[in-house]
């Protein structure tokens, strides 16, 4: 008796919620009106394919026929006979550790020290760390910089210091690639996160500075964890999607300097196995199935750095 | 008495500009005015968006005798009778800036201000007063540090410029210089004949890239800033999770979406159209993200005396809001040209005569070594337009980031 009076009382509650949103809704109609040219390109180039991309990877679909069902097939040919994408998988992670952490902490810092900067030196050192991210092309030229012959300005380098004897083929062989992508790419992560940082620091209050000052903080560390830091969790989120989204979406770099496909697959990343078969073998199901993992982790990636940065300045 | 100014009619402040009021500042918890001695109706009202930079006048100033001074119709002084100076701007950055002297010459500077004296300006500082808790050797290593590591980053450009303006010969020196010894502009106007003898005219990739980047530009800052505009201002059932979805879907960039999309372009025949590239761009997530982090610190007395005076809510958005967050197009216009710029679009477009310019000096680059020069010159071209236009706007961009961020 009591539990269905309370049903019913439940019921009623959030009939009158429901009618509340309606009437909200009704009152702000002019506001879907606003919100519906965005929306619907939104919907159809976002929302969709990212729906659609999940449907197909139950699918073996070719573009030429129809999209047949095989349930996880994809996946499971993914794990357990693809080689390639395990190399690619392991090449991923690699560059994500490495280049999605070191180049979060680098934007930062190098934030950080220039915001110490005076005003007109801060304009100079924004515009010469964030330049090799504005143009999406510029790091081609690291291939003039590590050709293979001794024209190559690397090889010369060495070679005029006596450390090798013979130019090396740096772009080509599979024990340097890694680690020239990785360098090439840390050169390229002071982006849209180190901008916000940036930012972020001209934004803090400076009365905390001096209220912090007059509580004791003694040195600038201490001022970074204790009252900048704990002021710029929104933008340290920010900066996080944008690291993690660059790091594990690596796949021009890959393609432009270690040519496509690489040596061995010594530089295949998940996007570019991705690239090969979704627009070179035409095998979109099986693509799907790559892009669908890759959205999986990049979530649990964010939650997990949400999660972090809620402890941070405690 | 003059007439009461609101922040509705921000227009008519320049009436009072440049003139001196003396009176009281009263600053509530959400808005402050500025009261006239002996008159009841306020002369001056703001509303506060960012309560935590009033606490200089909360702490010190509340209807404490003030001295107004009316710089513009967008700036405002604040003379405290303690000596406290607070600095509005646009209705929405409050900043301090403490007059008590502090060294010898800040207090020669205000006596000679105190008897009315012209005084001249004094040489601004290259390097402003340090903090109080910082170590020299701190500051020593951070210069040294940013000294090496810029530049670090800045080598492989100055490579760049320095390899678009070698001569032939020079490339293949050993050992190869960073910079030519014989500078010479060949690599460019050889660019431009060989492109020039393509198939399709140069220009023609030049007017596509350029109609590409107007277009979808131009169509992401309109639907994307009414969009941010009612998620922002406005609450209606859906708003939020709209927004989350957005904010999750920064992360989806690129390839990722790729192939889905291209299959939902060829359904709607969009492939090979200069559509397949535009409107995508229209409904870029970070536009629309920052857009509305920007317009949530507008002022929202702004929007509700606009509404009050009978304004739509078209009206509004276009002749009250969009004039006032000027700095977040900017960083719109930025992004959005960046990207467009950057496309090559080759997944998208078939057709030659629709190809982007980034794609056609691509094809330059795979004509080998003979065309080393050229393609170092095309690359100096195509990174040279987005870097300009961010210098150009920088200041204003480093506004619109300040209010990134995600609040979780």
């Amino acid at each position: 008796m009591q539990s269905q009076s309370f049903a019913s009382r439940y019921l009623t509650m959030r009939r009158e919620k429901m009618q509340h949103g309606w009437q909200l809704a009704k009152r702000n109609k002019v506001c879907y009106l606003f919100l519906a040219p965005y929306a619907i390109l939104f919907f159809t180039f976002f929302i969709l394919p990212i729906a659609t991309s999940i449907y197909y990877s139950f699918t073996y679909y070719n573009i030429l026929e129809p999209a047949r069902f095989i349930g996880f097939q994809n996946y499971i040919n993914l794990v357990l006979q693809d080689e390639v994408f395990l190399t690619a998988i392991k090449n991923t992670f690699v560059i994500a550790v490495i280049t999605g952490p070191v180049g979060y902490i680098l934007s930062f810092l190098f934030a950080w020290f220039i915001n110490e900067l005076p005003k007109w030196l801060r304009a100079i050192a924004v515009v010469v760390f964030y330049a090799p991210s504005i143009a999406a092309n510029a790091y081609t030229v690291f291939s003039i910089i590590f050709r293979g012959d001794a024209y190559g300005w690397f090889n010369a380098i060495l070679m005029e210091f006596g450390l090798i004897e013979a130019p090396k083929l740096w772009l080509l062989d599979p024990n340097y690639m890694m680690t020239i992508l990785i360098i090439v790419i840390l050169w390229m992560s002071m982006g849209t996160g180190f901008l916000s940082f940036v930012a972020g620091f001209q934004g803090i209050d400076r009365s905390m500075f001096e209220a912090g000052y007059v509580d004791g903080v003694r040195n600038r560390w201490q001022e970074l964890y204790h009252i900048t830091l704990p002021s710029m969790k929104p933008m340290l989120l920010f900066g996080a999607v944008m690291s993690i989204t660059s790091a594990f979406n690596v796949s021009d770099v890959p393609r432009a300097l270690c040519g496509y496909p690489s040596t061995d697959y010594a530089a295949r990343t998940v996007v570019t196995h991705l690239f090969d078969y979704g627009f070179s073998r035409f095998e979109m199901g099986y693509a799907s199935a790559i892009a669908t993992i890759l959205f999986l982790v990049m979530i649990l990636c964010k939650k997990a750095i949400a999660g972090l940065l809620g402890r941070v300045g405690t | 008495m003059s007439e009461v100014n609101t922040v509705k009619s921000a227009g008519t402040m320049k009436n009072i500009a440049g003139k001196k009021f003396r009176g009281h500042l009263v600053a509530g918890e959400t808005d402050a005015a500025f009261y006239e001695k002996g008159n009841d109706t306020p002369l001056v009202q703001w509303n506060y968006t960012r309560l935590h930079r009033m606490d200089n006048i909360r702490r010190g100033g509340t209807s404490s005798q003030v001295t107004v001074i009316l710089k513009d119709d967008s700036r405002y002084i604040f003379e405290l009778d303690h000596g406290l100076k607070v600095y509005n701007y646009m209705d929405q950055h409050w900043t301090d800036k403490p007059v008590t002297p502090r060294t010898r010459g800040d207090e020669l500077h205000r006596l000679a201000e105190l008897r009315g004296e012209k005084i001249q300006v004094p040489k601004k500082h290259m390097i402003t007063r340090r903090h109080p808790n910082r170590s020299i050797a701190g500051d020593i290593g951070i210069y040294l540090l940013l000294i090496i590591i810029g530049a670090a980053m800045a080598f492989p450009l100055v490579f760049q410029v320095g390899a678009s303006l070698k001569p032939l010969d020079e490339f293949f020196r050993f050992p190869p210089p960073v910079w030519p010894q014989h500078p010479t502009t060949d690599n460019f106007s050889d660019l431009f004949v060989t492109m020039g003898q393509s198939w399709v005219p140069f220009s023609r990739y030049l007017v596509n890239t350029v109609f590409i980047t107007v277009a979808g530009t131009f169509g992401h800052l309109v639907i994307a800033s009414m969009a941010a505009f009612v998620l922002a201002k406005y609450q209606f059932p859906g708003g939020k999770t709209f927004f989350a979805v957005v904010t999750t879907c920064l992360m989806f960039s690129g390839y990722v979406t790729g192939i889905p999309n291209y299959l939902i372009m060829s359904k709607l025949g969009m492939i090979d159209t200069y559509w397949a590239l535009i409107l995508p761009a229209f409904a870029a997530p970070i536009g629309l993200f920052l857009m509305k982090q920007f317009m949530e610190g507008l002022p929202t007395a702004l929007i509700e005396a606009a509404t009050i005076d009978g304004a739509s809510t078209f009206g509004v958005f276009w002749h009250i809001v969009m004039p006032n967050v000027k700095p977040a197009w900017l960083t719109m216009i930025i992004f959005s040209v960046q990207s467009l710029w950057n496309t090559s679009a080759a997944t998208v477009i078939y057709s030659e005569a629709k190809k982007t310019l980034v794609y056609a000096l691509g094809q330059i680059q795979a004509g080998g070594i003979a065309r080393t020069g050229q393609v170092a010159a095309a690359q100096v071209i195509i990174t040279a337009v987005p870097i300009i236009i961010f210098i150009l706007s920088q200041s204003r961009i480093l506004e619109t980031m300040a209010s990134s961020g995600i609040k979780d």
